[in-house]
Order: structure tokens, then C-alpha cells, then sequence
């Protein structure tokens, strides 16, 4: 298994060798240009067999570059299916390898983070998602999202709430796609249910309970349980015993409350003798 | 006489217009040109010395530059092209998630109407649409397109578990019970079938079609948790068929009860819509009622 501090490490160097493969490429190629119009004698010839040496291996690379970034993409079902071994297996690959793209390094270590993630190691997750998240991403900024939403859930898994409602703030501004929305959601929820911002919490509360509805049915049991504590701050009691049936419904009480121990005020234990 | 107009995702048509167009590996052929067109330039070159060095270095990077700038082109056009492609899936999955489905079947049928850039695309685009013509009961159609994925490509274990759950469950609705009874058997021995809550489901509206009601709460008993982890929400699916299967048993009470659970994971008029068994309770069961309804 790569362990964070050494994938960080490892990428660095990457992305530096192969910012450093990239200038060697362009240097080669202008020195072509230049010897092969000097005025001495198979200039031209020397200079020609430069520039298509150059180009061969500037294809070449960029070809084996773009089947390694489709090899990367496949380890994201993996993750989802629970096959983490497998997943590892595919991202170390990418990792370790050279690449003349600085994509397929990103992607990787994107995938990485998902990966930590999912094996619930919150603070390696955070780690390289800090890291990712300090690149100059450029036409890569897309995973800047996925990122930032890996990043706050894994902090505040962590106790980290500063951290968190940084990564989270990022996000409010911008265009999300129903699955990031999704995620989202259960992460503010849990969030602002830890600063106590219960009024906030049922704000526009129709259209968090139709998107709690979509989720996953952890996910959903969750959100929807964490509304209902909200809904039995405000005094809305309705809407509390409503959420409370469902979040039943979807998952364990005592498990939500194993996991968000501030739940047990929805599913008090009986007192005993 | 005018042509009569064509159906709105009419099945055969969309299957043979997003077939994959092959493609040749152009790489090679790539390589050798720009070997090629470098040696040309070179020999042009080295035979028109008097035109001057500085001359040869401007043809020689235009050249360099315009190949650079072609590959490039093919590269981003071919990409951009992929991603359009991609960019619909996502919002087909994404508007059959949130039920807007007549938005969905105009998207399936934009995807589906032109070439598919990967086998891949094509696969995920036929799932969606056999998913939006189950949605308006069209149901042999639905058959027709999870057949044809089934028959023409290697799946891993778990789609082909679900497209082959799927194709059981339209079955079902088509009223096609022998056939039903067969496809159910064979996921049955499925390699992922083990736990499967899809199939469980399946098996549970069987039993409720042809009347083994106390099969349907057996298995609902013994399945719940499986269907609740992997189906969320659609939970509420099983339970209204247990109403259903409680009901016919006269056991008014625990249809009641199951009546209740059922509307509060889903809508009462989209568990009605699902299955028209589930029609026959309205009226006689009280659903429960959310808050926002009530206000």
C-alpha cells in the first residue's frame, strides 16, 4: 500500500520530471531549427534527424501518456464496487509510472484520495487532497469539486471544523452536479449540526428531503436524521417525527447513533433501573 | 401519401444509429508522416541552399508548428466529441434520478440517434433507455433493448445482474410469467446473485402476481435489510407489495402498517403508477402523509 506521504512525494518529483521531459522536448526541438541553419557542412541533415527524433518521442510519449489516463479512469468503479485491492493496484501503477502529461498524475492522485476515502483513512484522504488542491490545475480544474467535497468530509471526520467549512465554503459558489449536490448536502448537514446551526438547517427543507430521497440509503437514513434533530430544535414536531420514521426505515437507529452520537437525542436509550 | 412519422424512441432505429463507428489506429500512420514530412523538408532544404538559412528555419518551424497544431486538432476534436457523449450520460442519469423523465427520453434519444464514440457509451445509453421505456410502460421494448445488450456484449458480473433483473422485472409487468419464472431461475445461479436486492424484489412482486402471498412476506422478512442497504427509498416498493400480499390474506392490520411504511419511503400515485396491484389498496388504506402535503 502507497502510503500518503510517499505518494505526495513521489508525485512531486513526477509532475517535476515531467515538466523537466517537456522543456527538454521543446529545447531539442528549437536546437533542430537552429543546427540544421548553421552553414556548415550535414547541418541540415543533423538537424532534421533532431527535430523528427524529437517529435517521435514527444507522440510516443503522449500516446502511452493517454493509455494510462484511460487505465486510471477504470479504477473509480473499482473503488465504487468495494474493490479496493484492485483500485490500489491500478492507481500505484499510475503513480509510479512516467507520464509527459501532468493530467494522468492529477487524475491519479485524485483517485487516490477517493480511494483513502473510501478506506475511511480520513487523514491520509485530507493529505493529498491538500496537496491536489495546490496545484495550478488549469484545463484539470473540473476535480477541483470531487476534491474540495473528499477534503471537507475527511476533516470533519478528523474534528477538523475550520478546515472543513473552508473546503465547504469553496464550494457554494459553484455549479454542482446532482451527485455533488447530493454529497453536498449530507456534508453541510453534518457540519452545521456540529456548530449547533439548527435553524439554518431547515432552510428550503422540501428540497433537502427530495434529494435525501435519491441518496444512497446510509446517506439518506443520515441527512434525513439530522433534519429531524433540527426539526425537534426548532420545535417543528411534524416534521420530526416524519424524518425520524423514515431515517428508521432506512438504517439501524443505534448505528446512526454509533456514528453521529448526537443523534441519541432522537432515539433516547430507556433509562434502566 | 406522406411517410408516417417516425415513434418517439422507436427501438430498432435508435439501436442501429448508435452503432459504434470503427475506427483505424491512426497512430502509425502518424508517426510515419511526421517522419516523413521531416525528411522532406530536410532534402527540400539541403537542394534549395540559395534561398538562405533563414529561410530553411522558417519552413522548417512552420512546418513543425502546423503538424504540432494538426495533431493537436485531431486530438481535441476527437476528445471534445467524447466528452459531448459523456456529458449526456450524465445528465440522462441524472434526470432519470430526479424523474424528469420526458426530459430524460429526449436526451436518450439525442445520445442514441448518432454514432457511438465507445462501446462503452452505447452500452450505458441502452440501459438508460430500456430504464426511461420501462418508465412509460413499454415494456416488450424494454425487453427487446436489455436482450439486445445482453446478446451482443460481455458485462462485468454486476451490470449484467441488474439488466438481466431489470428484463425479469418487465416480465413481469408484460405478464410474461413463464418467462418471467425461467429468467428468475437463471438468476437464481447467477455468479453476483447472492444477496441481491433487485432480485429479491423481483421474486417478491412473482410471488404477488400469481398469488403465493405468504411467499411474498417470507421473503420480505428475510430480505428487508438486503433491499433497504442497496435500494434505499425504493424500499418502499416491497412494502407496498406486502400490503397487497396482506391484504388478499385479509390481515388488514399489517397491511395497514405496511401501507404506511410504503407511502412514507414513496409517493402513493408513483407506487400505484410501479404496480398495478398496489392500485388496488387506494381507498381502503390510509397512506401517510408528509408535512409539506398537509401545509
Amino acid at each position: 500500500m502507497i502510503s500518503a506521504e510517499h505518494a505526495i512525494t513521489r508525485f512531486r518529483r513526477d509532475m517535476a520530471m515531467g515538466m523537466a521531459a517537456r522543456a527538454l522536448l521543446l529545447a531539442g526541438a528549437v536546437a533542430g531549427v537552429f543546427v540544421s541553419g548553421m552553414r556548415v557542412s550535414n547541418a541540415n541533415t543533423i538537424g532534421t534527424i533532431i527535430l523528427t527524433v524529437v517529435m517521435v518521442v514527444w507522440f510516443l510519449l503522449s500516446h502511452r501518456s493517454a493509455r494510462r489516463s484511460r487505465q486510471v479512469a477504470d479504477s473509480t468503479s473499482l473503488i465504487a464496487a468495494g474493490r479496493f485491492d484492485e483500485a490500489e493496484k491500478e492507481i500505484e501503477q499510475v503513480l509510479t509510472g512516467f507520464s509527459l502529461l501532468k493530467a494522468v498524475k492529477l487524475i491519479g492522485l485524485h483517485h487516490l484520495a477517493m480511494l483513502r476515502h473510501a478506506e475511511k483513512r480520513y487523514k491520509d484522504a485530507a493529505e493529498l487532497c491538500k496537496t491536489l488542491l495546490n496545484q495550478r490545475l488549469g484545463a484539470m480544474a473540473n476535480i477541483a469539486r470531487p476534491t474540495k467535497l473528499i477534503m471537507a468530509d475527511a476533516l470533519l471526520e478528523t474534528g477538523d471544523l475550520q478546515g472543513a467549512y473552508a473546503a465547504l465554503s469553496g464550494l457554494y459558489a459553484e455549479r454542482l452536479s446532482l451527485g455533488e449536490a447530493m454529497r453536498l448536502q449530507v456534508i453541510q448537514l453534518d457540519y452545521m449540526s456540529r456548530i449547533n446551526a439548527w435553524e439554518p438547517m431547515l432552510a428550503s427543507l422540501a428540497t433537502k428531503v427530495q434529494l435525501a430521497e435519491i441518496m444512497p440509503a446510509h446517506a439518506s437514513a443520515r441527512a434525513q436524521a439530522l433534519l429531524a434533530l433540527a426539526a425537534r430544535k426548532a420545535g417543528r414536531s411534524d416534521w420530526e417525527a416524519w424524518l425520524r420514521a423514515r431515517a428508521e426505515l432506512l438504517a439501524e437507529s443505534a448505528q446512526l447513533c454509533a456514528e453521529r452520537p448526537v443523534l441519541a437525542e432522537l432515539w433516547p436509550l430507556p433509562e434502566t433501573a | 401519401m406522406e411517410p408516417a412519422a417516425p415513434q418517439f424512441l422507436d427501438v430498432q432505429r435508435l439501436l442501429e444509429r448508435s452503432l459504434v463507428r470503427p475506427r483505424a489506429n491512426f497512430m502509425p500512420l502518424i508517426l510515419a508522416a511526421v517522419v516523413l514530412v521531416m525528411l522532406l523538408v530536410g532534402q527540400f532544404a539541403a537542394e534549395a541552399v540559395n534561398l538562405g538559412s533563414s529561410v530553411e528555419m522558417i519552413v522548417k518551424l512552420v512546418l513543425m508548428f502546423a503538424l504540432v497544431l494538426g495533431f493537436s486538432s485531431l486530438s481535441y476534436w476527437t476528445v471534445r466529441n467524447f466528452q459531448t457523449q459523456q456529458k449526456l450520460l450524465q445528465s440522462i442519469d441524472e434526470l432519470m434520478q430526479l424523474r424528469r423523465w420526458p426530459e430524460a427520453a429526449v436526451t436518450v434519444e439525442q445520445l442514441l440517434s448518432q454514432p457511438s464514440r465507445l462501446p462503452q457509451i452505447r452500452v450505458q445509453g441502452l440501459v438508460y433507455l430500456g430504464g426511461v421505456l420501462a418508465r412509460y410502460h413499454r415494456y416488450q421494448d424494454t425487453i427487446d433493448v436489455y436482450d439486445h445488450v445482453l446478446d451482443h456484449f460481455q458485462l462485468d458480473a454486476g451490470t449484467d445482474l441488474g439488466l438481466r433483473t431489470a428484463r425479469a422485472m418487465a416480465m413481469l409487468q408484460e405478464d410474461h410469467l413463464f418467462d418471467a419464472d425461467r429468467a428468475i431461475s437463471e438468476l437464481r445461479r447467477h455468479p453476483a446473485a447472492s444477496g441481491s436486492a433487485g432480485l429479491a424484489l423481483v421474486e417478491i412482486y412473482r410471488h404477488v402476481k400469481t398469488g403465493h402471498m405468504q411467499d411474498a412476506i417470507d421473503q420480505f422478512q428475510l430480505q428487508r435489510v438486503a433491499i433497504r442497504t442497496q435500494l434505499g427509498h425504493r424500499l418502499g416498493d416491497a412494502y407496498a407489495l406486502i400490503a397487497r400480499a396482506h391484504d388478499v390474506l385479509l390481515n388488514s392490520t399489517e397491511a395497514q402498517l405496511a401501507y404506511t411504511s410504503a407511502t412514507r419511503l414513496q409517493s402513493e400515485d408513483e407506487l400505484q403508477r410501479r404496480y398495478a396491484e398496489v392500485g388496488k389498496l387506494a381507498g381502503r388504506y390510509q397512506p401517510a402523509i408528509s408535512p409539506a402535503e398537509v401545509a
